[in-house]
């Protein structure tokens, strides 16, 4: 008993994880069923990276988008929050989910946490070409600051999806991640979750890459910014794949 | 990388054999795996061989490491290197116990220490384990929330990740959080060292007291805090919160809750010390490399152990020897004024269960073993003695002119005008 009976948590910032899921048509069947179970499958252990961490909490949020684009929940903590199975049919309404985005990504809305919030993670997942006119809405989207300092990433879903419109979405090619297989589809969209929200929800870095012999440091400043540091995850687990699959039988299910 | 399934058999650099047995956890390097050694069980730390810029220099530090021994029981020293094997390896260390929990738990309220004797003897213990190591020309180079464990009930402290460490001058490429390196080093313009190290020492004290962070109040609440203002923040232009001279970056109510309760309950020279070192003189100015040492921090913590006591409410409490009425941090009624040995230096309030330390009874600043304790007498509570704990034979001058000498085990029943020969130190309870 006594004076550190009543203390509160250290004061967290908060860090949203934007799950953003085409459920048109296309998607419907293997691919959002491999969707579905994998987000269900790896959210206990984003809770478990949200209750470890001092530095910020991971909230949750997701949209979907087919013939429009539909707010599945609000930011929710990882401790609470459930996923909830999404069936696919209609067209894909790409544009209409960036516009949703735009919208929410403000401290009037979805950003507006009273400690504040590091910059978010968007994580993006189709398997098809937009059908709307997106590029507008686009173009809007990336006048906001949220979306330029978020961590932005894509799942490009088999041979249909159109990976040039996810690069233009993410802002480069090394963040879009082709799938082929439903086991890859379920792999990556791990991967990117856990991996992202460890890098969002962290202090940002601070020191020397290295100095060979330990004499020779300049004071350069290190520029290895989140995004730059998880795409350097995503190409070092490609690297690993590709080592992994060099002595693979390839007889999975192509899409 | 796959990870490593049980059963699985790894070779060390001497030749022998571990077996895995499960996986413990994860972090930023690597993996951490529970493993069987001959007949006892250690922990694993397997590299992530990617993550790591130089594996070669990486692996010679560690084995230089090795050779050079633990400095201090606190750490979780690398015991054996590994083979190298798929492009990485990995050391063994010992097993962390249960009772130990991450500092981080501390911070997420999750885990409390027992009472202010336990924080203190935290804040005591990590103070000790950096001293060792800079004494011995070592640097930690990224103390942080993530690599440093404590025990609730004792305040005991182990501190892992000693991959890091590495002679004064020396870097092997550290990529650190922002929130616990210094200055300096966010802004790129210094790589981590002894120095650096003291600064984040000084933030890792302050969140374990206060349970907030030094540098985050009015001026870093943001929508948005992106990488630039982190490192504006925490790198260009840091503020204390409770800088005497500088408002701007006060605690917030109902956001830092925590420090702003806790901070007034704290003594003034505790305070005082928390300026000093997030001063903007020690923070950025022309004297980061003059930062409050290892050795202050013990004398302040010392002291603050020093009048620390258990109130009758229950909680611990600071007793102040120099103001007229004290009252308790927790339950504000008034303190009986208590027994205080007064030796050079130090005011030491006596209760049943204070201890005395080799600064106490042999001007020692080493502060390590435990020379003497109060205990209260099996026939009446309220009757205290001194009970020498050490090797030294004592004179005690009771109050009816008497003199005797007192040797290890034997107790010297306190009162008030007593005067104890230590043998190096004259003490006199007021």
């Amino acid at each position: 008993m006594g004076i550190y009976d009543d203390v509160v948590e250290v004061t967290r910032r908060t860090m949203v994880l934007f799950f953003v899921v085409d459920t048109s048509g296309s998607m419907n069947g293997a691919k959002i069923g491999t969707v579905n179970s994998a987000i269900e499958e790896i959210v206990p252990e984003l809770k478990e990276i949200s209750e470890e961490n001092a530095d910020a909490q991971i909230k949750i949020a997701s949209l979907s988008f087919s013939t429009g684009a539909k707010w599945i929940n609000e930011p929710i903590s990882a401790e609470n929050f459930r996923w909830n199975y999404l069936s696919a049919n209609g067209v894909t309404d790409l544009g209409k989910a960036f516009a949703e985005l735009n919208d929410k990504l403000s401290r009037n809305a979805y950003m507006g946490d009273i400690a504040g919030s590091f910059a978010p993670v968007i994580f993006l997942m189709s398997d098809g070409e937009p059908t709307d006119n997106y590029m507008d809405n686009l173009e809007e989207l990336r006048k906001n600051n949220w979306f330029k300092k978020a961590i932005k990433v894509a799942v490009a879903i088999g041979k249909d999806a159109n990976k040039r419109v996810l690069a233009e979405f993410t802002g480069c090619d090394e963040a879009v991640i082709s799938v082929h297989t439903p086991d890859a589809l379920r792999k990556w969209i791990q991967f990117v979750s856990v991996t992202a929200s460890q890098i969002g929800s962290r202090s940002a870095n601070a020191g020397t890459i290295n100095t060979k012999g330990g004499t020779s440091l300049t004071g350069g400043k290190i520029n290895l910014t989140k995004q730059d540091e998880f795409i350097r995850e995503i190409k070092a687990q490609e690297a690993a794949d590709a080592a992994e699959w060099d002595s693979f039988d390839d007889d999975g299910i192509e899409w | 990388m796959k990870e490593f399934q049980h059963g699985e058999k790894i070779k060390t650099a001497s030749g022998n054999t571990v077996e895995i047995i499960e996986k413990l956890g994860e972090g930023g390097q690597g993996i951490v795996y529970k493993v069987k050694y001959g007949e006892e069980e250690f922990a694993l730390k397997w590299y992530f061989g990617k993550k790591l810029h130089d594996i070669e220099s990486f692996y010679s530090n560690i084995e230089n490491n090795i050779k050079q021994g633990s400095l201090s029981e606190i750490f979780l020293w690398p015991l054996e290197l590994t083979e190298k094997r798929d492009g990485s390896f990995g050391y063994l260390m010992k097993l962390r116990p249960k009772n130990y929990k991450d500092f981080s738990q501390f911070l997420l309220a999750k885990v409390h220490f027992e009472d202010i004797s336990a924080l203190i003897n935290a804040a005591v213990s990590i103070i000790k384990g950096f001293r060792a190591l800079h004494n011995r020309g070592y640097s930690y180079q990224d103390l942080n929330d993530g690599n440093f464990f404590a025990d609730p009930k004792t305040g005991d402290v182990l501190i892992c990740d000693n991959d890091n460490v590495s002679p004064y001058g020396e870097n092997l490429g550290i990529i650190g959080k922002c929130r616990y390196m210094a200055p300096e080093v966010v802004t790129g313009s210094k790589a981590p060292d002894c120095h650096t190290d003291r600064f984040s020492l000084a933030v890792i004290l302050y969140m374990l007291l206060f349970l907030n962070h030094p540098l985050e109040g009015k001026r870093t609440m943001c929508p948005c805090l992106t990488e630039e203002l982190e490192r504006k923040y925490y790198g260009t232009e840091p503020v204390f919160v409770w800088d005497p001279y500088d408002d701007s970056n006060r605690p917030v109510r109902g956001v830092h809750v925590n420090e702003i309760r806790l901070w007034k309950l704290y003594p003034d020279f505790v305070r005082k010390a928390f300026e000093k070192a997030f001063s903007a003189e020690l923070l950025t100015g022309a004297d980061t490399e003059h930062r409050i040492i290892e050795k202050e921090w013990l004398e302040i913590f010392t002291a603050l152990r020093d009048i620390t006591v258990k109130h009758s409410c229950g909680s611990d409490t600071f007793y102040n020897a120099d103001s007229e009425n004290c009252v308790c941090i927790n339950c504000g009624q008034e303190i009986a004024k208590p027994m205080i040995l007064n030796v050079p230096k130090h005011k030491v309030v006596l209760a049943k269960g204070t201890k005395l330390y080799t600064c106490h009874t042999d001007g020692n600043s080493e502060n390590d073993e435990i020379t003497a304790e109060v205990v209260a007498s099996i026939n009446d509570s309220a009757v205290l003695g001194l009970k020498n704990c050490g090797e030294n034979e004592w004179t005690a001058q009771l109050p009816n002119g008497v003199t005797r000498t007192f040797t290890k085990g034997q107790t010297v029943k306190l009162g008030k005008g007593i005067k104890i020969d230590f043998g190096k130190v004259k003490a006199e309870i007021e």
